[in-house]
């Protein structure tokens, strides 16, 4: 899956409450949802008003620690977000990506990427070329229990299919 | 050659694992909350319907965080899990019970060697107990419910050898606040922790609480602490299955050993907005202060109330200053109120509300407004948790009682 977007930078240990402000927790509409994706980060409102479809979000280390609310990851993949480069994520919210199918990469060399470079991602093998840059990055690999979770389309396909 | 982690993980996978391993596991127990629970319904039910849960017995759903209902939106959500319950005849601790984590552990539906889930990400304090317990999405209790078993990345483990005697006033609270002052909010990331030496195995289960809480606060997966005598007498009173206890073995690998000294730890807190953002409390002290809030998942057992009752005993709070404590649960709340700590908290001008989880989170009565400052014994102060603007520091619950008497921060040993 090749995936091309422009980047939208955040910085390290953004958090949940950062990603999904706590106050929309009891909403449970996957569209409201994602009208509020990084609402609560440093220029969150700029990137709600200017997002569009397949851009690719870029962060730091530790991206969504905090709470384990799926929020963070079903509103970032709502409001149109490819993928989250990150050089690393929290447990909760790596787990949450795999579970519900938004693609994650972690790359180490994370801060050679700028706001608005133009990436191309290839999720399976983790290559990633800056098109604006004209650079070429290689991420972690995901396993290969992620990978299929991820292919089935989200945890509950998975186990729904019986594959487990 | 196994640390406590790997041992679990090996028995619910049924197979020998190392960290680095992706293994599915099996589980012993299903959790799910008020937020996050109705999530987890609506998942299961638009993919698997009204089929049965793997194990009714085995799935408990607590109300913890807005209780009494506190908007409309709410009741509909806790009706949608009563309703569920109902349907599915899973296990329910309503509004009148307290806080989910430590219910599960009052009822006996925790002991050693279990891998437990849940929606919520302190979770991990069940470790306490010798268990294995996860705070996760929706998506993966939806599926813990269905199947009884997840995926899990096998951790490496982090070794914390704690030494000394803590002196008066300085308590659990102040030893994690200070571990978090080194090892910082991604210290543990995709780590277990065990922690031992002589002052964590004095500690009682309601310190180890405090404890194992906040890994959570370092991104570990998990922290545990081998269980004592006390710890697996408090399990076995509430349980008629089998306690085993659990210990790493001795040549068990760690990845990393730190060392701390506790002699002559002071109070410690940690300031806006980072839990790791910790300070000796003498170093801020008479920062004015609007709000005391004594409770949540880290700091409201009996314990943690008396130790705040032997500063408050007699006394009245600052004029102007709000103090709110909160028991964790409803046995915590009886068992205060025996001890007479009700009638010190309501006499020193607090208000104390129902057990749960109460100002760890935005929407519980007791929000600040812009620029107010509150000191919390809870486990987390990220900006914007409590109301945008909101100052908020962590720390003791006798640093909280004595800053609720004076009205500015104040080190507990000088009240």
């Amino acid at each position: 899956m090749i995936i091309k977007g422009k980047v939208w930078l955040f910085g390290d240990d953004v958090d949940t409450d950062q990603i999904y402000p706590g106050k929309y927790l009891p909403l449970t509409d996957k569209g409201e949802m994602a009208t509020h994706a990084m609402e609560g980060a440093d220029n969150g409102e700029d990137f709600i008003k200017h997002v569009k479809k397949g851009d690719i979000i870029v962060v730091g280390k530790n991206f969504g620690c905090g709470s384990s609310r799926e929020h963070a990851t079903v509103a970032i993949k709502g409001i149109g977000v490819s993928v989250v480069i990150a050089k690393s994520f929290a447990r909760i919210f790596h787990r949450n990506a795999v579970n519900t199918g938004l693609p994650i990469l972690e790359l180490g060399q994370v801060e050679k990427i700028k706001k608005g470079d133009v990436l191309e991602v290839n999720i399976e093998n983790g290559e990633i070329k800056n098109i604006t840059q004209n650079k070429g990055y290689k991420a972690k690999p995901v396993s290969s229990l992620e990978m299929e979770i991820m292919k089935a389309g989200g945890l509950l396909q998975y186990l729904k299919q019986g594959i487990r | 050659m196994k640390t406590i982690i790997e041992k679990i993980f090996s028995r619910g996978a049924g197979k020998d694992v190392k960290p680095g391993d992706y293994v599915w596991v099996n589980l012993d127990l299903v959790a799910m909350r008020d937020f996050g629970g109705p999530n987890v319904i609506q998942e299961y039910e638009s993919m698997f319907g009204e089929h049965p849960v793997f194990n009714k017995e085995r799935v408990a759903i607590t109300f913890d965080l807005h209780v009494p209902a506190r908007n409309e939106k709410v009741a509909i959500n806790q009706r949608l899990l009563r309703d569920f319950t109902a349907r599915q005849g899973v296990r329910l601790f309503d509004i009148n019970t307290g806080i989910g984590q430590h219910i599960l552990l009052e009822s006996g539906l925790v002991k050693p060697w279990d891998i437990i889930v849940g929606t919520d990400s302190h979770m991990n304090l069940l470790s306490a107990a010798g268990a294995a317990g996860f705070g996760m999405g929706t998506t993966d209790i939806a599926g813990a419910m269905y199947k009884g078993k997840l995926w899990f990345h096998v951790p490496k483990t982090i070794k914390i050898i704690i030494k000394g005697k803590l002196q008066k006033f300085v308590t659990a609270k102040d030893v994690i606040l200070y571990i978090l002052k080194y090892l910082k909010t991604d210290g543990a990331l995709n780590r277990a922790i065990e922690f031992s030496g002589e002052t964590i195995e004095k500690m009682n289960l309601s310190e180890r609480i405090t404890m194992t809480s906040m890994v959570t606060e370092m991104s570990g997966d998990i922290g545990f602490i081998q269980p004592n005598q006390e710890v697996i007498a408090f399990i076995k009173s509430r349980t008629e299955e089998k306690v085993e206890t659990i210990t790493s073995d001795p040549d068990a690998v760690y990845e990393k050993v730190h060392e701390f000294s506790v002699d002559s730890l002071k109070p410690q807190i940690a300031c806006p907005h980072s839990p790791d953002n910790v300070k000796e409390v003498t170093e801020v002290s008479g920062t004015e202060v609007n709000q005391v809030f004594i409770g949540s998942c880290t700091n409201g057992r009996l314990e943690d109330l008396k130790s705040a009752a032997e500063i408050l005993k007699g006394k009245i709070i600052k004029r102007g200053l709000r103090l709110i404590i909160v028991p964790a649960t409803m046995e915590v709340a009886k068992l205060a109120l025996k001890a007479g700590l009700y009638e010190i908290f309501l006499s020193s001008g607090a208000v104390v509300t129902n057990p749960g989880c109460a100002l760890c989170t935005t929407g519980h009565p007791g929000i600040l407004a812009p620029g107010e400052v509150m000191v919390s014994t809870s486990n987390r102060n990220f900006i914007g948790k409590l109301g945008k603007g909101a100052q908020v520091y962590l720390a003791s619950p006798a640093t909280a009682a004595a800053t609720a008497l004076t009205g500015v921060i104040t080190d507990p040993r000088e009240v």
